[in-house]
């Protein structure tokens, strides 16, 4: 630390505070970041190391093997639920609970916002009640309700019900709120009707905030556990958070867990957020800033 | 609602048919349901009932062991609250002031957010294994014999500590494009009117990520009240025993766990009118202080 | 389902035989990892053994998981044909009559030869009713056993404890003195109360341990023999002879296979994981030790585990599926494979048997000790318990004891505690069965 300290006063007036502030981000990155490392070196060892010694400085020989076996060997009966499968199966989930979301949230959003509702303070409460009540403590009655629709072992069954809940349509109505009303009127002197003004002005306006949104929808999509469970039982539906858990239950210590294939899962479950994250991380970052206001 | 709108009747109600009725179906019919199903007890698979008035409600009541557990959570929240959203702040401004190696960083910073929470908590296990976790090994360096799953300070800790790492990122990101939303002109106009650049960021910066913080505060005690499940439940291995949990996680251990209908129904309702006074409250008294454009 | 597997010799077979009119049958477990593998081996097994029946396992996550996902799947009429539910839930659906089809009727209704007589005799009654018709057929049984460090026992010249008397005044400061610690457990509501009222013959809740119905069953916990083997344990962690870690099963078996704990109370299935790992010294197994000054006579253990019902509300044609891969399942060759492949114990004796001739037990002599705890003598305190909520007892035993490891509490309150929170439980779950 000594040493970029002096590099930075000899080369330019005195910036403490830069130095500072790399230390912060980089201590920052370091508390994020190692555990994953750990994570990645349990994957090299086998599963016996691991459990003897936990992660280590060594890497070992068995990184080819557990990523063979979990991206194509099935944990289950059928050979359907192979890592490449449960993949496609997350995907889906991700995707189809993201896109729904924002589409009925930008809806409800919308209409709580720019219309002239009586019952309209009534409708957004209605729907912000639901933040308060997870799926978990309400999966009786939801089950029987998926089932009454058909909907058991569909991606429908899997995403719609997760749908409910009010966060997407909460932030849309924040942004929404902060959009400048000269916009309405304006569109109304052009002649721009509800749906007009929605579509060609309101949606790519709200282009960073979808992109935001989708983040946070698709990883909490993506990472359901219980739901998934419950309404799934065909083995080719198996999401990879249900694969990982298959994969490290043992009961009274009869075995060895897979830990090094579980781990791979788990790597392999982060890299698809990751890449959606820093996907639309640069693009919305890079929206926010142009339209500097 | 305040702004210019307009004024067809029609239209909003068709924007917002789609979420309400998802949210009838799959939140309030089984929400009803709770309500119904916590002044009975029944039998899980649906033989045998009995009403039994507020006997559920007067039993958590009687309970030390519930005020104890809403004790906790209550600790919990606001720990989990407030330790992932001044480190995600502290590093969005970090970030926001280098230039240098900024997108790197931001990159970096962004990882842990796509690890699902029982996946996180697998992580946590690994780094505070009693045998060879690395944490846990770091902490007996100092002195402090740390025992998780034996302790309930020490499991507490993991629990802040795991809740807060899966968190950070997603605050991080969003307090970040807040942030670089600031126009150009009222940054310099703030440069030239405070000198210190910690009294520049109390007196603008802060009010105007105050949307952002508001959006985060709820959606972060959301995360801490029921998305942090998924780590408590993996970090007591299953079996809670002495150690540490939160409301929701009684409510799974009782009604799915457990298979007690009526009394995992009346602890959600309780659950529910808590979050919902918590809300109505945060509503009254922030909202009202915040400026929207 | 339209699973069908084909990944196998079985499979291929099995889509040859796709002319036939299959019945297809679903099972839901709990058996995750190589358990799973060995389920799913035994489901082949079945459909390569005939041509008529196809049945498929699906692995429902934790055993809470499954049970749940089975409860919310039959009140919607889409339950499995068979599903594995454990110890502590069998209350829950024994006492739904109507729920399942009572394997014994399932197995005479089609035919099946059924005697008890033929089951092991720890096996018999815990997922049986209040007559001792079996309702649950045993799969993955197992008992808690005493698994010791040889090397450390040598070390420290002192041959495994078969009272608790002995353990407290030779073995474990015998063990102390060699540098070990005496002793770790993995499940103290498992191993330290249910298995103990067994092995100790006291009896575990009026109503016969519960199962003459739910109606006014209360647990009898707040008991002298009970409280003093407590009161016991936390003198022996203050002397150095036992160490708590947790509530979690493999923080308490690691300091065994890391052999810093000599003797460990586990389960008789854990004899396979631990023969996987190479643990540096030799480790047998023999049986729980009992208090002398509460018996003279120790008793047999029972079964945990978990056992299979037979879902209710199915077609004859279904049911006479079920009953055929009962009857392979309890075959002695299957028994014998299972037994073999995963450590739990057969169930039948035919099975025992054939795994004795083959010399299994010579060439693992520690696979064998769950066995023989489970055939010893009976009493009327052997069977086993049926108490509803019992997940949420367990819960209550759990914190408690957890308490009292951790000095939090004293033996005295503790137990004061349990008795009323799970005499509560108890009361409330008769509520639900009007």
């Amino acid at each position: 630390m000594t040493d970029t300290t002096q590099l930075a006063i000899v080369k330019r007036p005195l910036r403490w505070g830069r130095v500072l502030d790399h230390l912060v981000l980089i201590l920052g990155a370091l508390f994020m970041l190692i555990p994953l490392l750990m994570v990645l070196q349990t994957t090299t060892t086998t599963d016996l190391e691991t459990i003897k010694n936990g992660p280590e400085l060594v890497i070992g020989d068995q990184f080819d093997d557990n990523f063979m076996s979990a991206m194509f060997q099935a944990s289950g009966f059928s050979g359907e639920n192979t890592g490449i499968q449960m993949l496609i199966n997350s995907l889906i989930l991700g995707i189809g609970f993201a896109l729904g979301k924002i589409a009925i949230g930008m809806m409800a959003a919308y209409a709580l916002v720019y219309f002239r509702l009586r019952f309209a303070t009534f409708a957004f409460w209605l729907i912000f009640t639901t933040l308060l009540l997870p799926l978990e403590v309400r999966i009786l009655p939801s089950y029987e309700i998926a089932q009454k629709l058909g909907l058991l072992n569909t991606y429908t069954g899997l995403i719609v019900p997760l749908i409910a809940s009010a966060t997407a349509t909460f932030f849309f109505r924040q942004f929404f709120r902060s959009v400048p009303e000269e916009l309405v009127e304006a569109a109304r002197i052009d002649g721009a009707g509800p749906v007009k003004f929605f579509i060609d002005i309101l949606v790519p306006l709200s282009q960073t905030m979808i992109a935001a949104m989708f983040i946070i929808m698709f990883v909490f999509g993506w990472n359901q556990y219980l739901w998934p469970t419950m309404v799934t039982t065909e083995e080719g539906m198996y999401t990879l958070v249900r694969g990982i858990k298959q994969l490290t239950q043992d009961l009274e210590g009869t075995n060895i867990p897979k830990y090094g294939r579980a781990n791979m899962l788990a790597l392999i479950a982060i890299l698809p957020p990751v890449l959606v994250v820093i996907f639309f991380q640069s693009w919305f970052v890079k929206g926010l800033t142009e339209s500097d206001k | 609602m305040k702004r210019a709108g307009f004024a067809t009747r029609w239209l909003p109600i068709l924007l917002l048919l789609p979420q309400l009725a998802i949210i009838a179906l799959f939140f309030y019919w089984p929400a009803a349901h709770a309500v119904q199903s916590s002044f009975y007890l029944e039998d899980p698979f649906g033989f045998g009932s009995s009403f039994v008035g507020f006997d559920n409600y007067t039993h958590l009541a009687g309970n030390s062991e519930y005020g104890r557990i809403a004790q906790f959570t209550l600790l919990f929240t606001v720990l989990v609250t407030f330790f992932s959203l001044a480190l995600a702040l502290l590093l969005a401004v970090k970030a926001d002031n280098v230039i240098r190696g900024a997108k790197m960083y931001r990159t970096l910073l962004m990882w842990v957010y796509a690890v699902a929470p029982p996946v996180a908590g697998f992580i946590g296990l690994l780094m505070f294994n009693q045998n060879w976790g690395p944490l846990a090994e770091l902490a007996k360096s100092f002195g402090w014999d740390f025992k998780l799953g034996v302790n309930f300070g020490d499991t507490a800790t993991a629990m802040v500590l795991v809740s807060v790492w899966k968190q950070v990122p997603v605050n991080f990101i969003f307090f970040l494009s807040g942030l670089q939303s600031i126009p150009k002109s009222v940054r310099e106009a703030a440069l030239i009117d405070a000198r210190s650049s910690f009294r520049r960021f109390w007196d603008v910066t802060f009010p105007l990520l105050a949307p952002t913080g508001f959006f985060l505060l709820i959606i972060n005690i959301t995360y801490a009240l029921f998305d942090t499940f998924g780590v408590v439940d993996v970090l007591v291995k299953g079996e809670p025993g002495n150690n540490p949990m939160t409301l929701v996680y009684k409510v799974y251990v009782d009604g799915f766990r457990g298979n007690d209908i009526g009394g995992s129904s009346a602890q959600s309702v309780i659950l529910m009118v808590l979050v919902l006074a918590l809300t109505i409250f945060q509503f009254r008294l922030v909202e009202r202080r915040i400026h929207y454009t | 389902m339209k699973n069908i597997a084909i990944s196998t010799a079985a499979g291929l077979s099995m889509l040859a035989n796709a002319a036939f009119a299959e019945t297809e049958i679903t099972w839901w477990h709990a058996m995750g990892g190589a358990l799973g593998d060995t389920v799913n081996e035994v489901a082949e097994g079945f459909n390569a053994s005939q041509d008529e029946y196809v049945i498929t396992p699906v692995f429902k996550g934790t055993y809470e998981e499954t049970l749940t996902a089975g409860i919310a799947a039959f009140r919607a009429g889409e339950q499995p044909n068979v599903m594995q539910v454990f110890d502590a839930g069998a209350a829950t659906v024994i006492a739904a009559q109507g729920a399942t089809v009572p394997v014994q009727d399932l197995l005479e209704t089609n035919g099946v030869d059924f005697d008890i007589e033929d089951y092991i005799s720890g096996v018999r009654y815990f997922y049986a009713d209040a007559d001792g018709k079996l309702i649950g057929m045993p799969f993955n049984s197992s008992s808690p056993i005493m698994y010791y460090n040889v090397q450390a026992l040598e070390a420290a010249g002192v041959t495994p404890p078969v009272t608790w008397e002995e353990f407290e005044t030779v073995t474990a400061p015998a063990l102390k003195e060699a540098g070990y610690t005496a002793m770790s457990q993995s499940h103290l509501p498992w191993i330290f109360v249910e298995n103990f009222m067994s092995r100790n013959d006291l009896p575990f809740a009026t109503n016969a341990n519960g199962y003459d119905g739910a109606d006014g069953t209360e647990i009898l916990i707040n008991v002298d023999p009970l409280k003093d083997h407590f009161t016991a344990l936390t003198k022996w962690q203050d002397a150095g002879y036992f160490e708590w870690f947790g509530t979690g099963w493999g923080d308490n078996q690691t300091p065994f296979e890391e052999g810093d704990v000599a003797i460990w109370f586990g389960s008789s299935g854990s004899f396979g994981g631990l023969s996987q790992k190479d643990l540096g010294f030799d480790f047998s197994a023999t049986y729980l030790p009992y208090w002398e000054a509460v018996t003279t006579e120790p008793k047999q253990t029972f079964i945990g585990g978990a056992a299979l019902f037979a879902m209710s509300g199915k077609s004859d044609a279904e049911n006479a599926a079920t009953a055929a891969f009962f009857e392979y399942l309890t075959s002695p060759e299957v028994q014998y494979m299972w037994h073999r492949e995963t450590g739990y114990v057969p169930i039948t004796t035919a099975a025992y048997e054939m795994a004795t001739a083959d010399g299994h037990y010579e060439r693992f002599p520690a696979a064998e000790t769950g066995i023989l705890q489970l055939s010893l003598d009976a009493s009327e305190n052997t069977r086993g318990y049926r108490m509803g909520f019992y997940v949420q007892i367990r819960d209550v035993m759990n914190r408690e004891f957890g308490r009292v490891l951790t000095g939090e509490t004293s033996v005295d309150d503790a137990f004061n505690t349990i008795e009323v929170e799970a005499n509560e439980l108890l009361a409330r779950f008769a509520q639900t069965q009007n």
